[in-house]
């Protein structure tokens, strides 16, 4: 008897994330140490705060072809400095406007706040937004 | 202020055991990395954290004239410091490392995933290696530290940690949300070994910080709000009787929040007759010379313990830690009923009687007849209760025999938990929790007192369930820690700020109004003005970098180029060189 074995190659999106250091960087932390298993489709860049993130960063990685990007910052009244994520949460409404009009579906990119003891907050925000980007497939744009 | 020097990268890919290299191809992330741009030197090795793995470190450095390096480990929130040290002592700037999180955010959370995760690694260090060649040395500063400690925590390490760090010299403020100190030691009645008794022991702390000149006591009230850095943290303290504030300046803080005693609500036995109590319940009783049964209100004559209530039970009542003070405190109990009840019985799943003078208790227990039985942790034993009687019959798995036992009063020997409003000390002072609720430490081997929090020490039940033997020692190791501190008077802080290039600024005001800390000013004598970042008051949060519309704030170590090209390394892999021409 000869068994078929069919194997094949499912897609991972490829999602740039922008932690911060303080809450979402170590939230990533807790949930390996927790050995919390989440879709391997993310790639984290550190910052200090999400107040660091340019709106042009996110823009410029859905240009360079990311299929989603993702923001993870401290819970509002909780940043380390003391108030950089509400800059980022401004700025957000800016970013969503952009997308939009660009005509790029706004569940591509997503804001979240998980804090450093939120390991699981973390990996289930990375969890849904794999899922919905897998839904939406592809991003193709720019230089693809 | 690009460097002038071309980038020479070395990677170094760890293993960490089985950790990383359990679930990622170490070897191809090494090989892959070798030919990207700029990269001299790549190799994986078993542990680049220890002696032998920083010497190879400093090794290539000086045999191939690396100017930056990369190593593939843990997080760097964990070994950061010490490779920035690694890299100096052989003569390269702290600020040209660059980590990449091999382990916390690839093989322990992609376990399954052995070749999803190889990708993700091979990415990740793509990313940092395009980072590494932008990187810059900066000059590395230090700060003054306020020779003051606060101690978050009146119990037995809050009492034992202040103390020491007044007899040293230093002054401290013990801050305490309760109206008495002593904490939960304060409702014991006899402690394991000596027999002492746990308010003469709680006294002597109390006398010892009262009479401590430089030791400040503020009871009955709460701290409320943090901020600041390691050396200069400005703290608030709201007294909960008067709702007046005091605001403090203080160099170190030692949080030692201790614990609650679990109190299994809901969960029967407990609750199904007023004789089902707690051991924390039951020490309060026998503190108070007042070990009744609640339903009658006489001594009990047959007294039952079950040990590991909520403890080493992951998923089932909640609490997978093991207490580790109970089974002693327990069979101290025991022994000690034994004195006013005919039988006394104790149910256990494992006796583990672990510390200095703890056998000897167990032994004593035996001797004074205390019975032992041992459950089977899969059939847990069923309580009864008929006509206000309880009846609690379960399987001995040593006899192999059903027994039953009508005890009139049974004491649950229940987990340590952290204590109500463990949520607001960990978001106050910036501290994470591990699985089971309390703080975690920076390095659970490697530095057990100290947070990630840099200044911010951790001591005692805050920290993981422990009896007060061990409480006081890490308090007086917290204390230890934050005299280092005071003594040296300077500490060491990132040179991470902000930097305006005037030639871009176009006077628009945007990053005054955006910095959080107000060291941002314009400076008026150049026309048109121009900002001008005070360094000193500089956090390096870079929301004026963000802000800025006319990208003339570079933010140090976290330039727009440096993180574009970990975005477009990722993205826009870079071909791969060392075949041919290309």
């Amino acid at each position: 008897m000869t068994a078929t074995v069919t194997i094949s190659k499912e897609w991972i999106p490829r999602i740039a994330a922008f932690c911060c250091n303080w809450c979402s960087y170590a939230g990533a932390d807790l949930a390996g140490t927790s050995r919390i298993q989440y879709p391997s489709a993310v790639r984290i860049i550190r910052v200090n705060c999400t107040g660091r993130i340019d709106p042009e960063f996110v823009l410029n990685a859905l240009d360079k072809g990311a299929d989603g990007v993702l923001v993870s910052g401290c819970h509002p009244g909780d940043c380390h400095y003391t108030s950089g994520n509400l800059k980022m949460r401004a700025r957000w409404t800016l970013i969503q406007m952009a997308i939009e009009q660009a005509g790029i579906n706004p569940d591509r990119i997503r804001l979240q706040w998980a804090s450093a003891s939120e390991g699981q907050k973390f990996a289930d925000g990375v969890r849904e937004l794999t899922e919905k980007v897998k839904n939406l497939g592809p991003f193709r744009r720019g230089w693809q | 202020m690009a460097t002038e020097e071309v980038p020479r990268i070395g990677v170094f890919v760890c293993h960490c055991g089985h950790n990383i290299a359990g679930t990622v191809d170490v070897e191809r992330v090494a090989e892959t990395a070798a030919h990207y741009p700029n990269v001299e030197f790549a190799t994986h090795f078993m542990f680049m954290c220890s002696d032998s793995g920083q010497q190879l470190i400093r090794d290539k450095i000086e045999e191939f004239s690396l100017n930056k390096v990369v190593v593939a480990s843990c997080s760097p929130r964990m070994h950061e410091p010490t490779f920035r040290r690694v890299v100096e002592e052989a003569d390269v700037n702290r600020y040209c490392f660059e980590q990449v999180n091999l382990r916390e955010h690839v093989s322990w959370c992609h376990m399954r995933e052995p070749e999803a995760a190889t990708e993700k690694a091979i990415d990740l260090v793509r990313m940092s290696v395009a980072r590494a060649a932008l990187l810059e040395p900066l000059e590395v500063k230090t700060v003054s530290v306020e020779p003051h400690t606060l101690v978050v925590g009146g119990g037995v390490a809050g009492l034992r940690a202040a103390i020491d760090i007044e007899s040293r010299g230093f002054k401290v403020t013990l801050v305490e949300r309760e109206p008495k100190l002593g904490g939960n030691l304060a409702k014991l009645s006899t402690l394991y070994q000596d027999n002492e008794k746990a308010s003469d022991v709680i006294e002597r702390m109390v006398l010892a910080a009262r009479i401590s000149k430089n030791l400040t006591i503020m009871t009955d009230s709460e701290v409320v709000d943090v901020e600041g850095y390691i050396g200069n943290f400005d703290v608030t303290i709201k007294s909960k009787a008067t709702d007046k504030t005091e605001k403090l300046r203080v160099g170190a803080i030692i949080v030692a929040t201790g614990f609650q005693s679990w109190v299994p609500e809901g969960i029967p036995p407990y609750g199904m007759s007023p004789d089902v109590i707690t051991l924390a319940q039951f020490e309060e009783m026998k503190r108070d010379d007042k070990v009744l049964c609640p339903s009658s209100g006489k001594p009990p004559k047959k007294v039952m313990f079950i040990g590991c209530v909520g403890s080493r039970q992951p998923g089932v009542q909640g609490h997978e830690h093991c207490s580790r003070y109970c089974c002693t405190a327990m069979v101290k109990a025991a022994a000690d009923m034994t004195e006013i009840a005919d039988e006394v019985l104790i149910l256990y799943d494992d006796i583990r009687t672990f510390g200095k003078g703890h056998e000897e208790v167990h032994r004593s227990a035996h001797e004074k007849f205390v019975i032992f039985s041992k459950f089977d942790r899969t059939k847990p034993a069923k309580t009864t209760v008929a006509d206000d009687a309880l009846s609690v019959k379960w399987r001995d798995i040593l006899a192999g025999d059903d027994l039953e036992f009508h005890p009139d009063l049974l004491v649950l020997a229940t987990a340590m938990i952290p204590p109500d409003g463990v949520e607001e000390v960990s978001q106050l002072f910036s501290l994470t929790r591990s699985a089971d609720g309390f703080f975690n430490e920076e390095h659970i081997k490697l530095a057990p007192l100290t947070t990630h929090t840099a200044g911010v020490m951790i001591a005692g039940a805050a920290q993981s369930a422990k009896d007060s033997t061990d409480s006081t020692t890490q308090a007086s190791g917290a204390a230890a820690k934050a005299t280092s501190l005071m003594a040296r008077g300077e500490v060491e802080i990132e040179s991470t700020v902000a930097h305006v290039l005037e030639e871009l600024c176009s006077s628009c005001h945007t990053c005054v109004t955006a910095c959080p800390y107000g060291a941002i000013s314009m400076d008026t004598s150049k026309k048109p003005e121009i900002a001008v970042v005070t360094e000193a008051e500089c956090h390096g949060c870079g929301t004026c970098a963000a802000g800025c519309p006319s990208s003339a704030i570079i933010m140090r170590h976290s330039t727009d180029e440096q993180i574009t090209a970990m975005v477009e390394a990722f993205l826009m892999p870079p071909p791969v060189m060392g075949g041919g021409d290309s």
